[in-house]
């Protein structure tokens, strides 16, 4: 594995001097429709109260500006977040994204099958963490959408919950361990998977070994296991709108990880039962 | 590492610029700048637009540093018709790839009228610099648009031979604006693409003044230095996690954001500084890009670049927290009167003026221009010189700042009328 990932990194540079490559359609008469439509939902829902995202009422006062972590990010690791961050940007280049842009080819009602059926089966991980975190409504909602999609969805093809207004609210085992106050800790760029943390490291584990230790309907063990996993993780990316090196520019790897980490952070201010961790606003690097 | 040497004594005369740091915009002007055009607004589009993505090596580039090891090949977008038809190529505004959220909106549009589409980056876009300019060091109206031009020859040459080419227009926003009129008019002496119309929209008048006022922009809204910086994320951050825990929104996402930006932006002074925040970060790809190239050791050690997998946080820290000016002043400068004979701060500031073909630029009917009484890239000489330039192959339309009706059923449809040649000038 490591000799493959130095032979791609180091040597997948040879590059004709001309490549033309055919890409899915564009839709803008659709695109400006949903942009409309999103305007208007999320204006109203920014308003709205709390139905399951996050834990409800997060503690405390509003965050001030001083309380902000820094701009700087922890990542002792660097060197070799840097190594895999090269790493992924070639493989998805020369494999994953091809492989993902012919997936999107594909009839969107098939994809959106694909798409539901494995998200049916993260509600099992949801509704273990859900009662990790103490929050049973959460959970009782994630049960019920795997029922309802098991059975009237179709062994999760279609989602009939989000229909019924119970929509998707997924959570793992990284958003547990933050609701119990761990932090975010160093920057870690994962091989094939991406920007992440050593917590969300640690949780993608715990996600993966939930699914494992449960085996619904004996999915998850032997050969289709891998066949399951690849067709996961072309559909995951063919619903993520990112280009490695898109930016063009040589401070990619520093912007990815500053908006990562801000991301996850602002998002765990929304999980937090408790207190803030003691350093924020202190000046050391984010995350730690 | 060399940040923070003193600036040579220069004896070039510094970037400055008069009346309000926000040109022609008001409050609404600035609002359109950072919203853009409401859904509502819009032209229709086609349903669906082929695409096709192009990477190209340009014979002409220059050895590519270590740290640009990603940007080795020119990558363009190019949407075919199926049977013969003009061909439109659009060109980004500055700091832009060729597939930015605006080029797709016009690619849309123009493809949807007919046209071949080809779009491409900014001159100023970090993956031009390195695959496609001819010097690495950009901002010269006239080189920055030979190298476009070369490149735009190079493209053409290299599509698919079932694609049917009856004309060429060339079309731009923004910087790539002023990029357009330039590639016609050079095309107008060289001859190899027989370029037929240009459309303008929001176009800058004088590359260096609308760069300048951006900056004071950037030193009267946000503040001078890192700490100016850092105050501005810090209070973005808070807003930010606040509007998130009293949201039942699941993840900050792209939707999030979208909404979060309504109610994070809401003021002048918010707006100014999105403004002024977006250019910079843009930009700083330009200086450090430039720095490398003209070894001119502003931030980047010329006996020592950086290598593949050093840290660049550093250098991104110091960069951000310098204006443009300092770009012209302590890159752009040494190298061009370095290079270009008989040159002068002065001359290389005029050079950037679109008045260099003033004189096509007036007599030839094919070339057009969109603009708005609001933009915050000119003041009221510039728009003056526009309007006095172009005569009635001008529109002004009253509210849009910049670019922020980039994409509305006026503005499109004028353009295509532009295009065809069926403009009349605009009715008031």
């Amino acid at each position: 594995m490591l000799a493959a990932m130095a032979a791609i990194t180091l040597g997948g540079c040879a590059s004709p001097s001309l490549s033309i490559r055919s890409l899915p359609p564009e839709t803008p008469e659709a695109d400006v429709g949903a942009a409309a439509e999103n305007a208007a939902t999320l204006a109203a829902a920014i308003q709205s109260e709390d139905s399951g995202g996050h834990a409800p009422a997060a503690a405390g006062p509003p965050l001030t500006a001083a309380e902000a972590p820094s701009m700087r990010t922890y990542d002792p690791w660097e060197r070799l977040n840097r190594f895999t961050y090269r790493f992924n940007a070639r493989f998805d280049e020369a494999i994953f994204l091809p492989v993902a842009n012919g997936y999107r080819r594909l009839p969107s009602p098939l994809r959106a099958g694909v798409h539901n059926f494995f998200g049916n089966l993260t509600e099992v991980d949801s509704i273990i963490n859900y009662v990790l975190q103490v929050r049973l409504q959460a959970g009782v909602r994630s049960l019920g959408r795997f029922l309802i999609n098991s059975t009237f969805g179709i062994g999760g093809l279609i989602d009939v919950a989000a229909k019924l207004k119970l929509p998707d609210a997924p959570t793992g085992f990284s958003a547990t361990l933050s609701t119990w106050g761990m932090h975010p800790g160093p920057y870690l760029v994962i091989p094939l998977i991406g920007p992440s943390t050593l917590r969300d490291g640690i949780g993608l584990a715990g996600d993966f070994g939930a699914a494992y230790a449960v085996n619904v309907v004996n999915l998850y063990r032997g050969n289709k296991t891998w066949y399951l996993g690849v067709v996961n993780g072309v559909d995951e990316r063919a619903n993520v709108d990112f280009r490695y090196y898109a930016t063009g520019s040589p401070f990619e790897y520093e912007t990815i990880r500053f908006l990562y980490v801000r991301k996850r952070l602002i998002e765990d201010e929304g999980l937090r039962r408790k207190s803030r961790p003691k350093k924020a606003g202190t000046g050391a690097p984010a995350g730690e | 590492m060399s940040a923070g040497a003193e600036p040579p004594a220069n004896p070039e005369p510094a970037l400055t610029t008069v009346g309000p740091a926000t040109g022609l915009a008001d409050s609404a002007g600035l609002r359109a700048t950072v919203f853009g055009t409401p859904p509502a607004d819009m032209a229709p589009l086609p349903k669906t637009v082929p695409l096709t993505e192009i990477d190209i090596s340009l014979p002409w580039a220059m050895p590519v540093p270590a740290v640009f090891w990603f940007d080795r090949r020119l990558r363009v977008w190019f949407s075919a018709q199926d049977k013969p038809a003009p061909l439109a190529i659009v060109i980004a505004g500055t700091g832009s790839d060729g597939n930015s959220a605006k080029l797709a909106t016009l690619r849309a549009a123009l493809y949807g009228a007919g046209y071949h589409v080809l779009t491409l980056p900014s001159p100023t876009f970090p993956g031009f610099i390195v695959s496609a300019s001819s010097t690495g060091v950009v901002g010269d109206l006239r080189q920055d648009s030979l190298d476009l031009y070369a490149a735009m020859q190079q493209i053409i040459a290299h599509l698919p031979r079932r694609v049917r080419i009856t004309d060429i227009d060339v079309l731009g926003y923004s910087l790539g604006g002023a990029n357009a009129a330039m590639v016609k008019s050079i095309d107008a002496t060289q001859g190899k693409l027989k370029i037929h119309r240009a459309v303008m929209i929001n176009p800058p008048v004088s590359l260096f003044t609308s760069i300048a006022r951006l900056d004071r922009l950037f030193a009267i809204s946000i503040g001078p230095g890192d700490a100016a910086i850092e105050a501005l994320y810090r209070k973005l951050y808070a807003e930010l996690a606040n509007l998130y825990r009293a949201s039942d929104t699941l993840q900050v996402d792209e939707n999030f954001l979208f909404s979060a930006a309504g109610a994070v932006l809401k003021t002048d002074t918010e707006f100014s500084e999105a403004i002024a925040l977006t250019f910079r970060l843009d930009l700083i790809n330009v200086f450090f890009a430039g720095d490398l190239y003209a070894r001119t050791g502003v931030v980047v050690d010329p006996n020592h670049p950086p290598k593949v997998g050093d840290s660049l946080e550093d250098t991104a820290r110091i960069l951000r927290s310098k204006p443009f000016s300092e770009y012209f002043s302590r890159v752009f400068v040494p190298y061009y009167l370095k290079h270009r004979a008989n040159s002068t701060g002065k001359s290389l500031i005029a050079d950037s003026r679109l008045e260099i073909i003033g004189d096509v630029l007036r007599t030839n009917p094919d070339y057009y221009v969109q603009t708005n009484s609001d933009d915050l890239i000119l003041d009221k000489p510039e728009l003056a010189w526009l309007e006095d330039t172009f005569g009635t192959r001008i529109v002004v339309y009253d509210h849009g700042g910049h670019l922020g009706n980039l994409g509305d059923r006026s503005q499109i449809a004028d353009m295509l009328d532009m295009l065809a040649g069926r403009w009349k000038g605009h009715a008031p």
